[in-house]
């Protein structure tokens, strides 16, 4: 399994059975169903898979940054876009 | 050019490692303490995506990782960072084993000066230390337990599994210096009894320069340790300066491949070892450490009536070995865990270690034995 299928199943798992919105889910998706746009940005998408696995709602509030929020995730799809 | 054999003194850093890092020199070179741009927030986003995957390795949280300079820095902070704990607590007993690299004996060695009590243990012919002597050496005011995974020298496992059971209930903190074994040999280190665990970049195809102290939480508590360096806040204070970030997006990479690939890596490091093995045993070769307990990538063995200079003057052109560790190599002074296993000075003096990666080519084994012979 390469990481575009790793991202793709756990945006499902997330979306499905964790609490990453539609929104959110959608790019994400977009992202691992389209391998050949994003060939040579791997790391990214890593990051991203990282990001989606361990994604929180609450993830920036408290002392400390261990988990991921939205604007982590809109920012990488960013960067996945723009680099 | 001769064929390296000496991965346990360093390895060949992985391509993609390079390919990472390279991007974080060329391209996104921003301070990861300034997430105010994206220059930063990609710094900061690479620091934190590394952090995850070295604690992965051994089962820890990212916020259990702090990044250090490499393994050397991260037992001198797992050892003098417990200093103040222990004068505050009266607890200055020690324990540690005579097979330690210097970067944890050393360390040790000034922890007496400074009115601790140390007490080193033996270790046994088979390259190990005896956990029973583990727990004989306990006591209501030991402080710390510090105790490697794989030694350096001899590619032997240490018997963590058994320490754990010994220290379960007890308040010791336990320190194991990994440098070794971490990325390579992954079950012991999942054992959350371990307090801490020193790790080392470019003993797993990373770069060198970075490594990271692990540091657990027991029952809700982090082990009070205090810092060896000040002047700003990274790594939650406790190892200030700003982040390499190159080298440490480069550990991240290091790391996730020594998890992904471990059992492939591991098939190589028997493969090439059964070659190894049959060309020494035609020496005569005499291994220094028990077999069963000896990781796949490293053999130490003792060549009776050829001395180790020697050999390894005369092999220069075939294989790149040596006869200790790297750090003591220079000193030509005998290997002091060979001498703790029980071993004379003259098989002190005739031992070769000789240690591997996926990475390492074939070797002309032939070609190695006939100088060898011709040595004799």
């Amino acid at each position: 399994m390469d990481v575009f299928d790793e991202l793709e199943k756990i945006t499902n798992q997330q979306y499905l059975h964790g609490d990453l919105p539609k929104w959110l889910a959608d790019p994400v998706l977009a992202v691992a169903r389209s391998p050949e746009l994003f060939q040579g940005k791997e790391y990214l998408v890593e990051v991203l898979l990282a990001q989606v696995q361990e994604y929180d709602v609450y993830g920036e509030t408290g002392c400390c940054k261990w988990a991921y929020d939205h604007e982590d995730i809109t920012r990488t799809l960013r960067w996945l876009e723009e680099q | 050019m001769a064929v390296y054999l000496d991965c346990n003194a360093t390895t060949p850093v992985e391509p993609s490692v390079v390919a990472v890092m390279m991007r974080f020199f060329e391209m996104d070179f921003g301070n990861a303490a300034s997430p105010i741009h994206d220059y930063g927030l990609f710094a900061r986003t690479a620091v934190e995506h590394a952090r995850m995957l070295v604690g992965k390795v051994v089962g820890a949280r990212p916020d259990e990782v702090i990044f250090t300079s490499g393994a050397t820095e991260s037992n001198n902070l797992a050892i003098f960072g417990l200093v103040d704990a222990g004068q505050k607590s009266r607890r200055r007993h020690v324990i540690t084993t005579a097979i330690e690299h210097k970067a944890v004996l050393e360390p040790c060695e000034e922890l007496s000066r400074q009115g601790f009590e140390v007490e080193l243990l033996h270790a046994r012919p088979d390259g190990r230390f005896s956990p029973e002597q583990v727990a004989e050496a306990l006591r209501p005011d030991t402080l710390l337990v510090s105790t490697m995974h794989v030694n350096n020298e001899t590619g032997v496992l240490q018997p963590l599994a058994e320490v754990a059971e010994i220290l379960a209930g007890h308040d010791a903190f336990w320190h194991v210096d990994a440098a070794q074994g971490y990325g390579k040999d992954l079950e012991p280190l999942l054992n959350r009894r371990i307090d801490m665990i020193s790790v080392s970049g470019h003993k797993i195809y990373g770069p060198k320069g970075i490594g990271a102290l692990i540091v657990r939480k027991r029952e809700g508590r982090i082990p009070p340790l205090q810092p060896l360096l000040f002047g700003g806040g990274q790594e939650q204070g406790l190892r200030p300066g700003t982040l390499p970030v190159p080298l440490i997006a480069g550990l991240g990479e290091a790391a996730k491949l020594a998890l992904r690939d471990n059992q492939e890596r591991r098939a190589k490091y028997l493969a090439f070892r059964q070659n190894a093995c049959a060309a020494l045993d035609d020496l005569g070769a005499e291994q220094n450490g028990d077999e069963v307990w000896t990781l796949p990538h490293c053999i130490n063995v003792t060549l009776p009536g050829i001395a180790s200079d020697q050999a390894i003057s005369a092999l220069k052109n075939v294989i790149a070995v040596s006869s200790t560790s790297a750090c003591t190599s220079h000193t030509r002074t005998p290997s002091h865990v060979l001498k703790a296993m029980g071993r004379s000075s003259a098989q002190v003096e005739s031992s070769l270690r000789l240690s591997w990666c996926h990475m390492t080519p074939d070797v002309d084994w032939a070609a190695v034995t006939g100088i060898l012979q011709k040595l004799r």
